[in-house]
Formats: structure tokens, sequence, C-alpha cells
């Protein structure tokens, strides 16, 4: 009794006392008569990292399978099972984390904050599907990325669309990359992970904004092959640069195209590129004066990009929390909050760091977002300068080839072939 | 093959049925989960105002029974229905899958049984005509998207980065203007007490202080870092602390005026230092290294943090003898951020709070002990010493980003000693001791001020230095008093007593040193004299602190000798710690601080 | 003729990717090596540090799992055991009793054990527990600070990057090696003090 007396008067000294005083040993273990003993507190150990390696010689093993599947045997349903098992294990058992997608930003992180140290299996995440598109394309997209097969399952009335429009379009995820190299260089966010629309489903769990967004990317999936790996995904472009350099990338034809024109408007993904005879090429003045064109244009988009990405930084820096911090308290507007002191600015008191250092940190971040800006806004102009180039290039061709480039070795249209590896022709009734 | 057609036309039909009926499953699934989630807000148990202001009317009647029953029940319900709801999604989100799996597994089925139909179409594919339009909508794209950045951008006016550097400098301002009042305040005691041992250029020098703070030019050691213990023998290195009401009587064994006692996790020879309520040391073996923060007034350990994951840091740490250990180097601190240093070359920086701000690797010093030399900050630098086998300079670093702001080259020897920054006539100057010279340093700009021959051997003692003379030892040497300035010169060398570790200190009038095998000598400062040597039973490996006229001086036993800093040897105590000791002690106002060989020890009234 | 020229053609374009392959290549080895001189060996799970936490209930929320997967810990090396939990009781209950009208927790997940007198014991149901840290706010403020928030790692879905340290208003979440994935505060220490 009078230890609950005691207590009572304590607490009432304390309370009136600073009220986030954390862990203060102010009442003693007590020593028990009744010989209880005090249970351990459980601490359940993460995901052993044995299953971490294990994911890498899956990754290894399914890159392999897809890669032999896709460029050797030529076989659609086998991708297409490689994938329902892709979907499986690298999506609802893995459940997402760390993919090859995401490990970009890491890679980033990695090479631009000294004190991050990344883990192996990241790394291995990171470069083996690069490596595996050197060689063989594509593959990686095709059979093992589960966001990719995810949505190549839900591909089901693909329609073509204007190849003005996809050229476009193509260009975003390079803009998305830029964007998402950025703020991971300056620690701000992995924006790829945030807006991935599909990791909620194969958590079955996500914030209910997330699974609207995944939900309407497969709807549009329905129609509109893998919206997202075409027209959003930064590491595909990646791989796409890549894979134009690819050593052993998918034929349409085992042997010798005989433009029977059947696969035409097989790739659901607008990925085949369709002979360009020498009738269609330009006159060659016109030509000439364009390339002139083109070779000042560029260096000129570049540094219209960026200054307009230096122009811009300021609303790139506003989404880093420093910065806004830093902006609130500068303005005193307590982050739109009326009824009490925000969170942020309570949890900034109590850290005890001064405002100067504060404010400092937050100029050198912008400072950062402003060299970042020029940088960014030149990467784009010179997208769309090289964009602009490729349109503007004439190639000869005599066969329908897949465009290395975007082409993700999905194997549909080796099914609509009639050539046969001996170069004889399937006859269809 | 005909038969196999033949099932799936059968199946087809089956299939495209099952197909209908997993759609329009999923789809009232999918509007149920929707429905629910948009309820789940509503049903949050963390945020019922309604419960919490019935408790709110309960705490006034605490009597009203009804009441109780209606917050129980209403208690109860949101429970449940937060539960149920939770299990609602989550069952609804199964069946939502299933639905979806069967649809798909359905409509792959009549795909693949469909015959492929490619067909051949006329179709305009222009390829001239096709790039064309790309190419024109790619450029509306492309102006498109500047129009709407610049027009952001333009919204932003641009000036954040700008705005923020302005406020930061306010802030600085203001917390100067704070400061300088505080020390206004607080140095009148400091100057009396100096002045009882006539150490008049201190007084001249805390006088300049206020003034120079004031006009915004920065003494060294500044008003701010006299009141704490910033650094190894104090701010600046030099063996002088600034407190007072230290206490000059306690005992480890009754516990009589140990205020607490900390284990200290991992060993090192390194010192405590202070700044506010926080108290910094380091300690590491073979394989870890660590920053440790203690609140100085109750003895918590606030953080640790670890000086590991370093880009070029060694995998294994050098060898180093017992004696010198992995972390001999004392931390320093600013105020803002804490420096540390090891034997491996792992330079590193923590605020406050114990995150780390930057860290790198100056490589690994080839030193046959370990490297020993302290760090110490001079206004944004981080000064180190850097003799090793190698190479031998002297450098410093920013604090901010651990960039180097100047390294110079010195040509001489592995030496443990470490800096000593002092304000001489006008300027700060580092005063650096090396076999076979002693060297001063610009500390701003890292310039060599000048240098002069005079000692040789390891080099373990730093120098003291007081009114326009440093005084240097080493054992098997000699002891040397040097006058500063462009042209240094010897005014007296004598070879009577010398020191292999602890440092000496100086006044104006009086030179102290202390021997690792015992002996406490004091010598005129001017002339050389011996006035007073005593020899004590224990060695000293700690250097003595020259604090409110008093020497402290601690030895290899734990032992405090308390002296007055005067002509005659006057003991003013002699209180015993029961534990081992060889760092040096570190003093706040009425308190001192000495880690022991195991314990960190709080000593005050 | 015309063969011979494409065959030329085809040729230079087969150096040339053959080549830029060889560079891609080479970049790669040269990222490749530079990482993993930056590498570790053991993966990163997020966790909480409960010194920086101010229990502002964002855990709660911003997790993207529902419940979230970060739970209130109980240290029970660090617990006095009171009668007059602060992590169990609202700040102005009167009579101690599990009541509902006296507890703090919105869902109910602190067992309150009679152990002998005057003591209690106090154990967290997990599947209860939401993670929102009023016990712990509870506890911190008036007692000794033995509840606290941690991600529990068996829950924990590892994200690259966590959804909560996204959000949390005192930057308190970190990534820590997975080989020593708790950070409870004052606990590992407590030996060390006397």
């Amino acid at each position: 009794m009078k230890r609950k007396l005691a207590i009572v008067f304590l607490l009432i000294i304390i309370s009136l006392q600073i009220y986030n005083a954390f862990a203060i040993q102010r009442f003693p273990k007590p020593e028990f008569e009744s010989g209880h003993t005090q249970p351990p507190t459980i601490t359940p150990d993460p995901r052993s990292n044995a299953l971490a390696i294990l994911d890498v010689f899956v990754l290894v093993a399914a890159l392999s399978i897809v890669s032999w599947l896709v460029v050797k045997k030529r076989s659609r349903k086998g991708v297409f099972w490689m994938s329902i098992f892709a979907v499986l294990y690298f999506g609802f058992f893995r459940e997402g984390c760390v993919c090859s997608v995401g490990s970009l930003q890491n890679i980033t992180l990695a090479l631009f904050n000294p004190e991050y140290s990344i883990p192996i299996t990241v790394i291995a995440f990171f470069i083996l599907p690069i490596i595996y598109t050197l060689f063989f394309g594509r593959t990686f997209c095709a059979g093992v990325c589960p966001l990719g097969t995810l949505q190549d399952i839900f591909a089901l009335r693909p329609m073509p669309i204007k190849s003005w429009l996809e050229k476009v379009l193509g260009i975003i995820p390079f803009i998305y990359l830029g964007l998402a190299v950025l703020y991971a260089a300056t620690s701000t966010d992995f924006v790829i992970c945030r807006y991935d629309p599909f990791i909620g489903f194969f958590r079955l769990d996500a914030s209910f904004m997330m699974f609207m967004i995944g939900g309407i990317f497969l709807l549009i999936g329905v129609f509109i092959a893998r919206p997202y790996c075409r027209f959003l995904c930064p590491y595909g472009a990646l791989l796409n640069l890549v894979s134009r350099f690819s050593k052993k990338h998918i034929t349409i034809t085992p042997a010798e195209c005989i433009q029977c024109r059947l696969c035409e408007d097989s790739c659901p993904f607008g990925a085949i590129d369709k002979p360009v005879l020498l009738k269609e090429k330009e006159e060659r003045p016109i030509a000439v004066r364009r390339f002139v064109m083109l070779s000042i244009i560029i260096p000129l988009l570049i540094l219209v990009g960026g200054f307009t990405g230096a122009q811009f930084h300021e609303n790139l820096a506003s989404v880093n929390s420093k910065v806004r911090l830093a902006n609130e308290l500068l303005n005193n507007t307590n982050y739109g909050e009326t009824e009490q002191e925000a969170f942020e600015i309570t949890a900034f008191n109590a850290a005890g760091q001064s405002k100067e250092e504060l404010y400092n940190e937050a100029a050198s971040i912008i400072r950062q977002f402003y060299y970042g800006g020029w940088i960014l806004g030149g990467f784009i102009g010179l997208v769309f300068g090289l964009t602009l180039v490729s349109l503007s290039v004439f190639k000869y061709r005599e066969d329908y080839t897949p465009n290395k480039g975007t082409c993700l070795s999905c194997a549909r249209c080796v099914d609509y072939c009639p050539v046969l590896p001996e170069n004889k022709v399937i006859i269809q009734k | 093959m005909n038969n196999n057609k033949q099932i799936f036309k059968v199946n087809i039909q089956l299939w495209k049925g099952i197909a209908i009926v997993a759609a329009a499953f999923s789809f009232i699934i999918c509007f149920l989960i929707i429905a629910n989630y948009l309820q789940i807000n509503r049903l949050d148990p963390v945020n019922t105002e309604i419960i919490n202001t019935l408790v709110e009317r309960l705490s006034q009647n605490p009597n009203d029974e009804a009441l109780k029953e209606e917050i129980r029940e209403l208690d109860l319900l949101a429970r449940k229905a937060y539960f149920t709801n939770q299990w609602q999604i989550r069952t609804g989100g199964y069946l939502l899958l299933i639905g979806v799996i069967i649809f798909l597994i359905a409509i792959q089925l009549i795909n693949s049984a469909k015959k492929i139909s490619p067909e051949v179409g006329e179709k305009d594919d222009n390829n001239l005509f096709l790039q064309k339009t790309a190419r024109k909508w790619v450029s509306f794209g492309g102006i498109g998207l500047i129009i709407i950045a610049l027009f952001f951008a333009f919204l932003t006016h641009n000036r954040l980065g700008e705005t923020f550097t302005e406020a930061a400098f306010a802030e600085n301002a203001l917390n100067k203007e704070a400061t300088s009042d505080e020390t206004g305040s607080i140095q009148t005691p400091v100057e009396t007490s100096v002045n009882e041992t006539g150490q008049t250029d201190i007084e001249e020098s805390t006088e300049q202080t206020t003034k120079t703070i004031k006009s915004s030019i920065a003494d060294y050691p500044t008003a701010e870092m006299k009141e704490n213990f910033p650094s190894f023998r104090g701010p600046g290195g030099n063996g002088i602390a600034y407190q007072k009401n230290i206490p000059v009587n306690w005992d480890g064994a009754t516990r009589e005026n140990i205020l607490w006692k900390a284990t200290v996790p991992l060993h090192g020879y390194n010192s405590p230092v202070i700044w506010g309520n926080k108290l910094f040391l380091s300690g590491a073996n073979g394989s870890q290294r660590q920053v440790y923060c203690y609140d100085r007034n109750t003895g918590k350990l606030l953080w640790t943090a670890n000086a590991d994951n370093i880009t070029g840091s060694p995998a294994n740490a050098p060898k180093v003898t017992n004696d010198t250990g992995h972390s001999a180097p004392t931390v320093t601190t600013d105020g803002k951020k804490v420096f540390a240093i090891f034997s491996t070359g792992d330079v590193i920086a923590f605020d406050m709070n114990g995150k780390r701000v930057w860290a790198k690797n100056l490589g690994v010093p080839q030193n046959h002990y370990g490297y020993s030399s302290s760090l110490y900050v001079f206004k944004d630098k981080l000064i180190i010493q850097y003799d090793h086998r190698t190479e031998s300079k002297v450098m410093a670093l920013s604090v901010e980003s651990g960039d180097i702001v100047w390294s110079t080259n010195r040509n001489g020897k592995i030496s443990w000693a470490s800096p000593v920054i002092v304000k001489t006539f006008d300027r700060v100057e580092i005063l650096l001791l090396t076999d076979p010279f002693l060297a001063s340093y610009d500390a701003n700009t890292g310039e060599e001020l000048w240098k002069i021959d005079c000692l040789y051997g390891e080099i373990g003692p730093s120098v003291a230095y007081a009114d326009g003379i440093v005084y240097v030892t080493n054992e098997y040497a000699s002891l040397v008093a040097i006058k500063i300035g462009d042209n240094p010169e010897k005014l007296w060398e004598t070879y009577d007593y010398l020191s292999d570790v602890p440092s000496p200190v100086a006044t104006d009038k009086y030179l102290f040193l202390a021997t690792s095998y015992g002996v406490v000598v004091c010598h005129d400062a001017k002339t050389g004299d011996v006035l007073w040597e005593k020899e004590f039973n224990n060695g000293f490996y700690s250097s003595p602190i020259l604090v409110e006229g008093k020497i402290y001086l601690l030895d290899k036993q734990g032992i405090m000798h308390i002296f007055k800093a005067d002509k005659e040897y006057i003991s003013l105590g002699e209180p015993k710690l029961g534990e081992k000791a060889v760092s040096t002690p570190a003093f706040a106002n009425g308190r001192v601080y000495i880690r022991a060989d195991k314990n960190l020890y709080c000593i005050g009234k | 003729m015309a063969k011979k020229e494409k065959k030329k053609k085809h040729n230079r374009r087969h150096f040339i990717d053959r080549s830029l392959r060889i560079s891609i290549g080479l970049g790669l080895a040269g990222l490749g090596s530079f990482l993993i001189k930056k590498s570790i060996s053991k993966e990163y799970v997020w966790q909480l540090d409960p010194e920086k936490c101010i229990q502002c209930g964002r855990c709660a929320t911003s997790c993207v799992l529902t419940p979230s997967a970060v739970k209130c810990f109980h240290v029970y090396d660090m617990c006095g055991y009171c009668d007059l939990c602060g992590g169990y009781f609202r700040p102005e209950t009167k009579k101690l009793t599990t009541a509902a009208e006296n507890q703090l927790c919105p869902t109910s997940a602190i067992v309150r054990k009679f152990v002998e007198e005057p003591f209690f014991e106090y154990d967290i149901v997990e599947e209860l527990c939401n993670g929102c840290g009023k016990c712990v706010k509870g506890c911190g403020a008036f007692g000794n600070g033995s509840l606290q928030l941690q991600v529990n790692h068996r829950l924990c879905v590892n994200c690259n990057e966590c959804a909560i340290a996204r959000d949390c208003p005192a930057d308190a979440y970190q990534r820590v090696p997975m080989d020593d994935p708790y950070t409870f505060s004052g606990y590992r220490n407590k030996e060390n003090k006397s």
C-alpha cells in the first residue's frame, strides 16, 4: 500500500515535469517473493539471409531457363509457364522486394550516399538481368520480372496503338528513370517503389489508392498490353538501351524470312519493325538538311532541357522532407494544421537540431537539386533529341524483325511464322 | 488432332460460362471491398471521439454507473467492428484473388484453344509518313513539357535556396548574441579565479574574447569552448580548464561525492570531452569502433554510434600495442557535431544525436604503437596531425563534409603528440611537435609559420604554451622553452626530469611537469630553475590540468593529486578513485569526469 | 555487287554492335566492382529508434500492411510492474480495474495480470496490437519506458523503402543489419549501469 502511495506521489511530481522524458528507470524492477519469473521479450527473427541468397539463385535459374526457351527453344508456351512461375515466386511468395526495377535506386543511393552500404543480393538483382539482356535480349521482361509477367497474363485482348503515339509515350520511361535517379541520389525518396502499382496485389495489402491505380493498370492492360512495361518502367528503359546491342536476340523466323506478312500484327507491343524498302527513301537533299538541323538541335535541346530543369528545381526539391520542414518552419505554416503543433515540428524540437543547421542542410539539398535539375533536364533533352534522330534515320530493312529495343522477347510472334528451321514452310489448310 | 479440337470445342462453351461467372463474382467482391474500405476510416478505434468524450464526462462524476456501461458497450462495439472489418477485407481479398485467377484461367484456355488467325490487311503504313507524324508529336510533347515546367518554375520564384541560407545566417546571428550574453555573466568568476594564479594573459584574452565576439571576430579558444571541455586537455588542448567549484575530495570506495558511475562498453585510452549536458568518448577493439554519448548529469548512455561501413576502411585493424589500443585519440566536438578517429585512420563525424554526418578513411597510419593524436576543431575545420611512417602531415577537414580544406606536409617522423591550438599575439597557431622539430601552422590556411629543431626520439607529450613561450619535452632528450615568433629562439633547456607520456602545463610564471615514473616538478617559466620537485609512489600517464588555480593530476592507480599552481608544493587533497586510470579528466562546473580502466565516473556534490 | 555491299554494311553494323556490347559489359563490370567495395553481405531490415520516436501514431496507419507490422514490445527487463501503469490506464483513471473506460489501449491489446502485492505484469497481445503507440507514450511519460514500438520482423515484408519511414516525422526509421534487428532503448546497455 505504501508503495502504491509512493507511486501516486511520484506520478504527480513527474507529470508536472517534462512530458516526454523517455526510458528512465523511475521504478526499480521488483524482486518477486512468490517466485514469479519474468517472461522474456520475444523478438521474432526476420526472413533469413539464406533465403535472400536463394532468391539470387532462383533469379539466375529463371533467367537462364527463359533465355533458353526464347532463344533456343522458341517456345511461347514455355515462356508463359515461366511467367506463371515468376508471378508465383517473385510475386506472391517473395512479396516483391527487392526487385530489379527498384534496385536501380539502391544502386544510385550507394553511388551518391557514402553512408549507405548496399547488400550484395541487391547488386545481383540489378546487374544479372542487364547481363542476360546484353546476351539474349529482354528475356528478363519476358518471363522473370513479376510486374511484367503479371501484366502479360492480363493481356487478353491486345489492340495495336498508333506507332507515333507509341514513340511519344516511349519517352516517358526515360523521364521517370531520370526522376527516380535524382530522388534516390539526393536520398529523398524511392519513387519507383512508392508508386509500384502491382506490389499491393502480391502482398494482398496496400493502400486503397495504390490498389485502385494497380487495378486500373491491369484493366488497361487487358487491351493495351503491358502498359507499365512499355510506357513507365524505368528499368525497362535501361534494358531497352542495352538490348539494342544484344548478342543473340530472338528472331521471328528461324531461317530466312519469306515476306508472308503473317506476323505483321502478331506483336501486342508493336515491337515488330516492318521492311523499309528503298523506294521510301527520302530525297537526299531533304535528308541532309534535316541531319544538319538535328546536329544543331541536339546540343540545343540539352541546353534548353538543362535550363528548364534547373528552373524547375525548387518544385522538384519540395518533395524532400527536410526542405519541406525548413519551409514550414520558416513560414510558420505548421503543415497546414490548426489544432495542434504538427508532429514534424514537435519531433524537430525534440531532436535538438538547431534551426541554423536545418536551414543550411535544406539550402544544400536545394543546391543539389539545382545541379540535379540541370543534369536531369539535359538528359531529358538528349532523349528527345535522340528520339528525333531515330525518327529521321532511314534504315534499310528487307525482313520483318523484332525491334531489339522495345521487343520484350515474349516469343508470341514465333508461333505466327510458317517457316521451319530447315527453311521449309508449313502449309496451312 | 481432330479429337483434340473436339475436346476444346466442348470446353470453350463451358469455360466461357465459367469466365463470365468468375468475372461477375469478382466484380461483386470488388465492389464490396471498396465499400468496406470507405467504411474503415469511420471505424478507426484509435480515434473514436465519442468514447473519449464520454470518458471525460465520466471523470467529472466518477460514480455514474450507467455512463460506465455505455462506454463499455461502445468500446466493445467499436473494437468488434474494427476487427470484423479487417477480417472482411482480408477474406474479400482472397475471394477476389480466386475469382480473378479462375477468370484468367478460363480466358487463357479459350485463347489457347483458338487457332492463330493472322490478318493480312491492306494498310497504309508509309514509313516516311509515320516518322513524320511521330516527329511532330515528339516535338509537341517536348515543347509542352518545357512550357509546363517553366510555368511552375515561374510560380515558385526560385528563391528557396537563398532564403534558407539567409535564414540560417539570421539564426546564427541570433545564437551568437545569446551566447555572448551568457558568457558575459559567466566570465567574471573565471577571471577572478585566474587572478589568483596571476595569469594575466588569460585575463587579457578573456577580456578580448568578450570584445571580439561582439565584433564577431572569433578568438581561440572561443567563449563557448571555454564554457565546455570540448577536447583532450581542454579547449585548444593547452591543459587549462575554465570551470569553477571543482570538488577536491571524494572517495571511490565509500562512494562519497561519486554522483554516478557507468561501465564503458569498449575499452579505450582516450579521455572524455564535454559539451552542454553531453559527455562523449570512444572505445574500440580490433573489430569494433564506437563513440558513446552520456547524459553527464545522470550517467545514462544516450547513444552509441558505430564507426563501421566506412569506404576505404581496412578489413583488419592495424596491429597496435596494448598500452596504446585502437582508440587512443580523444574525440572532439564543436557543439554541433562530434568527431572521432581510430587506429585504422577512420575519421567520422556524428551529430549530437549520434546520427552519422560523414565518415572517411585517411589511409591506414603506419605506426608501430598505434595512432594516438587527438582531434581539435578550429572554427569550421577539424585539425588532424597525421604523422606516420610513410608520410607526415597536418591537415584540416571541413566539419560539414569531411573534405580536406588544407593539408601541409611535414618532413618529420612518427609523432604521438597531439596538436595544441593557441591564439598568440595576432593569430591562431597550431603547435605540433615531432622528431626533430617544433613547428607552427596557420590554423586558417595550414601555412607553416615557423619551425625550430629542438628534440628527438619517439615523441609522446604534447606541448604547453603560455605568454609567448612554448615548452616541449621528451624522455631521453630534454625540456626546452622556446620563444615563439617568426624567428623562434631557445630560452633555456634542462635535462633533469623528462616526460614520455604526460604533457606539461604552463602558466605565465611556472611550468609543471609530471613523469611516468612518479616525479612532479615545477620550473620557473622564464629561467628554467627548479622551484620544487616531489616524488610520488605511482607514476603518471594522465596529463595535469590547470583549473581554478589548482593542478589536477591523476596517477596510474587512480589517485588524484590536487595542489596549488604555485612556487611551493601545497597539497589540497589526494582523493582516491579505487580504479586504475590513465586518461586525462574532464571538467564541468562543480564536476570532475574521470575515465578509469573500465568505468566512467562523475564526481561532484 | 549489291550483295557484297550489303554484306559489308552488315559487317560494319556487327562490329559496332559488338564493340558497344563490350563497352557496356566493361561498364557494368566497373560499376559492379565499385559497388562490391561498398557492399555488405548482410541484408538490411527496417527498424525504428525508440529514442527518436515521438509516438505520433503514424506507424499504425502508414504501413503497407493492415494492421501495421509495427507492434508494441514489452521489455520486461525494464518494467517496474507498477499497479498504476501509465501505459495501461488512461491518465485520469480513479479505480485501477480492467474496465474498458480505464484502458488506454484502443484495441484492448494489453493484458494485466496480478503477480503479487503490489505488482502487476502486462503482456501485449500481438494479434490485437495495431502499433498506435498510445501505451508507449503513457509508459514513457509516467513510467520506465519499458513499452516500446518496434517493427515485428515476422510480419514486416521489408519493403525496399519503408512506407512508414517516409511518413515518420522524427526520422526514427533506419536500415539496420538483419542479424541485430531490434533497437530497444535503454535495454542492451542496462547491464552497464550500476
